[in-house]
């Protein structure tokens, strides 16, 4: 981790420049308002990830009770909803200087909201419960209903009604609709954020187990 | 059906090298157990962890480590048959208050998934020397009456195993006389575990465990 | 990422074939009637206690009355009313629900009888129960607030067999997520607010689906693509409810 970590900041410090001085602004945007593909979408990459992750260590959890499983599913749950609201953040931004407004009920930006709620939804029933072990199950329970109904919740209410979001980066054709910088820059913030996440990652969950284990150590 | 008259079959509870902690230093450890018949006496101080131990037996409880084995004939009872081989009652049981105890009973066999009528019910609860009172509501039960059916509950579907937790709090002397005799009668056709903080409930156990020191002995 | 010998609850996959907290073993044909004693079960507490059930229609009936003062006066266009009125309704039926829906498992834990039923019934059946019991209750709800919509606010509905369809497979969607997150929340803390707070996400899809779903049916063509949704959420809720139900209500 310690290597990722060297790495990591060289690597993200080129990739946020190169966002704003390589590719040139795409068309159809607002002055130089698409470059908030490089840090909007891997936001959104990232918390889905994150969930990936959390719904599989959840998984890995009830079937072997390994408590560290359960501090990696939470530790990725909580990164999940950082981005998560960065997404929201970004998204936002971009509204406003395209459209005028914060908010637009879109449906893609509703579910990404409902993402979000869901996010902290997890975070607290946690904080709910008491007893570790009660808690370590509880929220596994939680976060893998959730990962079953996540597909509802991601493409459904998209399909409902129309759409206002830009078109996504991945058509329906499967063709990717970027010139050379664009996607040389867009594909690189997305593994940078990638490996942001694994390190921070590592990080709450190292810190998650070490409180778990400040709790376990107190007398009664 | 569960018949401990079986002389063919015998079923075995076994617990081994259980320990429990609720986040802090552990209740017990390093618990063994094994019971086929008779009685188990289990004492302790208030708080030693006795009524934990009974629910980790029942299947109530997980324990923090080691394991629990209910097994016929040396291999292990398979889920439905399990559940019901074991019997249990202790001062945390509570029954639905709005039922009486007829329904309450009867429900408890229908969802188990067992045969029921009116009459095995009725005669049941004529045992635990509730035949006036089964056609009330629990929740209005004195505290005796409660107790009474929380052993008609624990003996519901004959289990070759019994694990009473304070069988005889808050009964009148007609009914130690029935909890003792319900105890007698099964510790003669399989296992009886129980756990009192009075030693008067304990008439020549088989074995002993006592609580507070961690571990479990023969007498 | 290394691993930590794991401490509670020893029972690893090599230990069982049936793996613990995902329930993978097949229930007998006995099933359905242990499940309908269950759910007769719970309508006879409900009944008795009274209190509880008259509580969430009333509810129903004021959200009601006060959805009707709230746009009667106003006197909206006759096409504006079609998707406000499939909306509400659907917010009616919702929160009349959310009054009664989530104590299916907290009051076992309130009253202590979750040990004898925990002790008797693997966590599946009872799960099943419980939210055959709230889908029953959601509908006795529908059914009294869909004719006070009818009356009190001028609903014309095309096609009643789609709605009826809709508030079937509606209304039990919303009882399956309801029943398994109240026995997720019934031993915690703020238990009623940690329910909608943990309910919210989940259901909102559904709602949105019911409501497109209706507002199709208002007009008069058959729903098939929300309906087709709404299957798809109650297959996807049932089976995955079915194999957490022993992680949620065990211990």
């Amino acid at each position: 981790m310690k290597f990722l970590k060297l790495l990591l900041l060289p690597y993200l410090s080129a990739v946020i420049a190169a966002a704003f001085l390589w590719p040139e602004p795409a068309e159809g945007f607002l002055g130089e308002s698409s470059r908030i593909v490089f840090f909007h979408v891997p936001c959104a990459w990232t918390s889905t990830l994150a969930f990936l992750v959390a719904a599989a260590y959840s998984l890995a959890y009830l079937r072997r009770r390994n408590p560290w499983h359960d501090d990696i599913a939470a530790a990725a749950v909580r990164i999940g909803l950082l981005f998560g609201v960065l997404t929201l953040v970004t998204g936002s931004l971009f509204a406003h200087i395209m459209w005028g407004s914060w908010w637009n009920w879109d449906p893609r930006e509703s579910s990404y909201l409902l993402l979000v709620f869901l996010y902290g939804a997890y975070v607290f029933l946690r904080a709910s419960i008491e007893d570790p072990e009660r808690r370590a199950r509880i929220a596994a329970a939680y976060a893998l209903f959730a990962a079953v109904l996540m597909p509802f919740l991601v493409f459904v209410a998209p399909r409902i009604t129309a759409s206002l979001h830009p078109q996504t980066v991945i058509n329906p054709q499967g063709r990717i609709l970027m010139d050379a910088p664009t996607k040389t820059v867009f594909f690189g913030a997305l593994f940078g954020f990638s490996g942001l996440f694994l390190w921070l990652l590592s990080l709450e969950a190292r810190l998650e187990r070490l409180s778990r284990a400040r709790r376990n150590a107190r007398p009664a | 059906m569960v018949s401990s008259r079986d002389p063919v079959s015998t079923t075995t509870l076994t617990a081994e090298k259980l320990d429990k902690s609720f986040s802090g230093p552990p209740l017990f450890s390093g618990l063994d157990l094994r019971a086929e018949t008779g009685l188990v006496a289990v004492s302790g101080k208030n708080g030693s962890g006795k009524t934990t131990f009974l629910k980790i037996l029942a299947g109530l409880m997980r324990p923090t480590a080691g394991r629990v084995l209910v097994e016929r004939d040396g291999r292990p009872l398979p889920e439905p048959e399990r559940r019901l081989a074991l019997g249990w009652a202790g001062p945390d049981l509570a029954l639905y208050g709005e039922l009486t105890a007829e329904e309450n009973l009867l429900f408890f066999r229908r969802a188990a998934g067992r045969q029921t009528s009116l009459e095995d019910i009725r005669r049941r609860l004529s045992q635990a020397g509730l035949s006036e009172a089964s056609g009330r509501r629990v929740e209005q039960y004195s505290t005796g009456m409660t107790q009474r059916l929380r052993i008609a509950f624990a003996t519901l579907f004959d289990p070759p195993l019994l694990l009473l937790d304070e069988p005889t709090a808050g009964l009148d002397a007609e009914g130690r006389a029935m909890a003792l005799g319900v105890i007698d009668h099964a510790r003669r056709h399989g296992a009886v575990v129980v756990a009192s903080n009075d030693e008067r409930d304990f008439v020549a156990p088989e074995q002993r465990v006592e609580l507070g020191g961690g571990g479990s002995r023969e007498p | 990422m290394n691993h930590e010998p794991k401490f509670p609850g020893m029972r690893s996959v090599e230990d069982e074939k049936s793996v613990d907290g995902l329930r993978l073993t097949a229930h007998g044909p006995g099933s359905i009637a242990r499940v309908w004693a269950i759910c007769a079960k719970d309508a006879t507490q409900e009944l008795r206690r009274r209190i509880a059930i008259v509580a969430v229609f009333f509810f129903a009936a004021t959200a009601l009355a006060l959805v009707s003062f709230a746009i009667g006066p106003f006197g909206l266009p006759e096409e504006d009313r079609p998707p406000l009125q499939a909306a509400l309704l659907w917010i009616i039926l919702f929160f009349a629900a959310a009054t009664g829906l989530p104590r299916a498992f907290a009051h076992e834990e309130e009253t202590g009888t979750a040990f004898a039923l925990r002790k008797t019934l693997p966590a599946t059946l009872v799960l099943a129960g419980k939210t055959l019991f709230n889908w029953l209750l959601f509908l006795a709800i529908a059914a009294v607030t869909i004719p006070g919509f009818l009356v009190l606010l001028d609903w014309r509905v095309g096609s009643p067999a789609a709605i009826a369809v809709t508030v079937l497979a509606g209304g039990y969607g919303l009882a399956v997520v309801s029943t398994f997150l109240s026995a997720l929340s019934a031993r915690s803390g703020q238990r009623s607010v940690l329910f909608v707070l943990i309910a919210f996400p989940l259901l909102v899809p559904l709602l949105l689906t019911a409501i497109a779903a209706t507002l199709e049916a208002t007009r008069g063509d058959f729903p098939w693509m929300p309906l087709r949704v709404l299957i798809a959420y109650d297959g996807a809720a049932t089976g995955a409810a079915y194999m957490l139900a022993g992680a949620a209500w065990e211990d």
